[in-house]
């Protein structure tokens, strides 16, 4: 377990490293945040919806300040697995699925800690209607955290999914933007899973990928009342449950066929 | 003339090359596929629920969106030296090779790179175009052929002069600054939405710094039968011309950056 919680600590000092990226992203973010503001504040202009505007800003500002959560994969990883260096790996004396899913829980987590705290200052302080709103209730902000874990978990483990398929077919930009895409469109960031056509929502809110920032996105605006948690955390768990066992077999068995070329 | 022939030889090469792994050009090619495709989706689902954007009807957004896919996936098929490949050239010194040469640098770097993988994206551009052509009820004439095909190859230029502003950064600096991405992915997904909606600075900011405006949307505009900014129709053959000034800036700034080029040593 300790050796776990310090791959976890060193991730987390490394990420911190960068903090010229950091500010490049939280600027570059904030531009697409306020683009995305502008356009669904025209949309509104001429077609008021039964979602209040204040809620669709809310979620695209969130939803920025998570992008890196969302999509950021371990590039150590990525080059291990193409050059046969992951070979080692088998070594160590650590599962090696629990390993990697440390560093890259790691590398989400303060990425976007980093990214998106100063992100939502600032897009607190923007005018009323172009910035982030108060959220709903205490009792719905605290939901709203608490189920952003599960989401968190659900994340690295669809990463670690993302990366065992990688390991089969060696080569990442195929499978990888094909899964990153379904993630894109249906975690939300394309377009805001509210304004997705009602009777896709019904099916849609229940994918694995609505959980990773929608769902705690929805408590935090009061879509969703807080009372509705007890139905909601549930379902990411269930999901998080059943992607981590999907991606602990794919690993498992991707040991199996492995083959170690020498050298 | 010498040096478009020498381009499109090495355009064949690459292409070659890239055919070399069937496999995966094709699972990469469907991804890019999917990709855009997703992006399309995004302005179904809107045209979907809000039937229109100010004095835009659904298919003018098609139509927009379809200019700017196109335009900007032809640029990144064809100058992937730029839009891709330079920072790595930097980085890894490989631009040292192209100094040696009897061809200028910029040639060699446009020569060096091609993104077939993106002739999906393009194909979802021109079924965008077709579809908002068709919803707009655009009547064709030589005229507007003329104009569209301008402001594509004029948009082109501006995008490439986009991403050569990143690779003059590079060239000082060897890390590839993201934050110009700000204006070419940037200017991409903002300006795929008529220039109109946006308030002031972001109209300014695509109308001055990077004219999206005035190389897409003034020209689609007019193809369209619709007025952008009030003016007289013969501005959309002219304010086009905007994308090579931006082109040719960028060119001799290029040059003038190459001159301060320190290689980072092999």
């Amino acid at each position: 377990m300790r050796a776990y919680l310090t791959v976890f600590r060193m991730r987390m000092h490394m990420e911190l490293q960068y903090r010229g990226a950091m500010i490049g992203g939280i600027l570059c973010q904030m531009f697409f945040g306020i683009v995305l503001t502008a356009l669904y504040r025209a949309l509104y202009a001429g077609h008021p919806q039964a979602i209040p505007i204040e809620h669709v800003v809310t979620y695209v500002w969130l939803q920025q300040a998570c992008f890196r959560m969302l999509v950021s994969s371990d590039p150590d990883l990525l080059d291990k697995i193409r050059s046969g260096n992951i070979s080692y790996d088998m070594c160590r004396p650590v599962n090696m699925y629990w390993f990697y899913y440390m560093r890259i829980m790691a590398q989400k987590l303060m990425g976007s800690i980093m990214r998106g705290v100063p992100m939502i200052v600032v897009a607190a302080l923007l005018p009323k209607g172009w910035g982030i709103a108060w959220p709903h209730s205490f009792a719905g902000f605290c939901a709203a955290c608490f189920s952003l874990v599960p989401g968190l978990l659900c994340m690295c483990a669809l990463e670690n999914i993302t990366m065992g398929f990688t390991m089969r077919t060696l080569d990442p930009r195929g499978i990888q933007s094909m899964l990153n895409l379904l993630m894109v469109t249906f975690s939300g960031n394309l377009l805001p899973l509210t304004l997705f056509p009602d009777s896709w929502q019904k099916v849609i809110t229940f994918l694995p990928y609505a959980q990773l920032l929608d769902a705690p996105i929805r408590l935090y605006t009061g879509e969703y009342a807080v009372s509705e948690a007890l139905r909601i955390i549930p379902v990411q768990l269930g999901w998080c449950f059943a992607l981590t066992f999907l991606g602990m077999w794919l690993w498992k068995s991707n040991k199996k066929r492995m083959i170690v070329q020498g050298g | 003339m010498n040096t478009v022939k020498l381009y499109i030889r090495s355009m064949g090469m690459l292409l070659k090359s890239h055919l070399q792994y069937p496999l995966s050009f094709f699972m990469q090619t469907i991804a890019q596929l999917i990709m855009e495709g997703g992006e399309m989706l995004a302005v179904i689902l809107i045209v979907n629920r809000f039937r229109q954007l100010k004095d835009w009807t659904g298919g003018n957004l098609f139509f927009f969106f379809g200019i700017m896919s196109v335009s900007f996936y032809i640029t990144e098929f064809f100058g992937r030296g730029i839009t891709g490949d330079f920072p790595s050239m930097v980085r890894t010194g490989r631009l040292d090779t192209f100094l040696v040469r009897p061809r200028g640098v910029l040639t060699q770097v446009l020569c060096g790179g091609i993104d077939p993988r993106r002739i999906t994206c393009i194909a979802v551009g021109v079924a965008a175009l077709v579809i908002g052509s068709r919803m707009s009820e655009v009547v064709w004439t030589p005229l507007k052929v003329l104009c569209f095909a301008e402001s594509i190859a004029m948009s082109c230029l501006l995008i490439l002069g986009l991403f050569m502003i990143e690779a003059i950064f590079c060239i000082h600096s060897v890390k590839s600054v993201e934050l110009v991405n700000a204006l070419t992915y940037g200017g991409r997904s903002a300006c795929q939405y008529p220039i109109d909606i946006y308030p002031k600075p972001l109209r300014m900011l695509f109308t001055i710094i990077a004219p999206f405006a005035l190389t897409l949307h003034v020209p689609a505009a007019w193809i369209m039968g619709k007025n952008l900014y009030g003016w007289p129709s013969w501005t959309a053959f002219v304010t086009p011309l905007s994308g090579v000034l931006v082109f040719g800036i960028m060119t001799v700034l290029f040059k003038q950056g190459i001159r301060f080029y320190r290689s980072t040593g092999s």
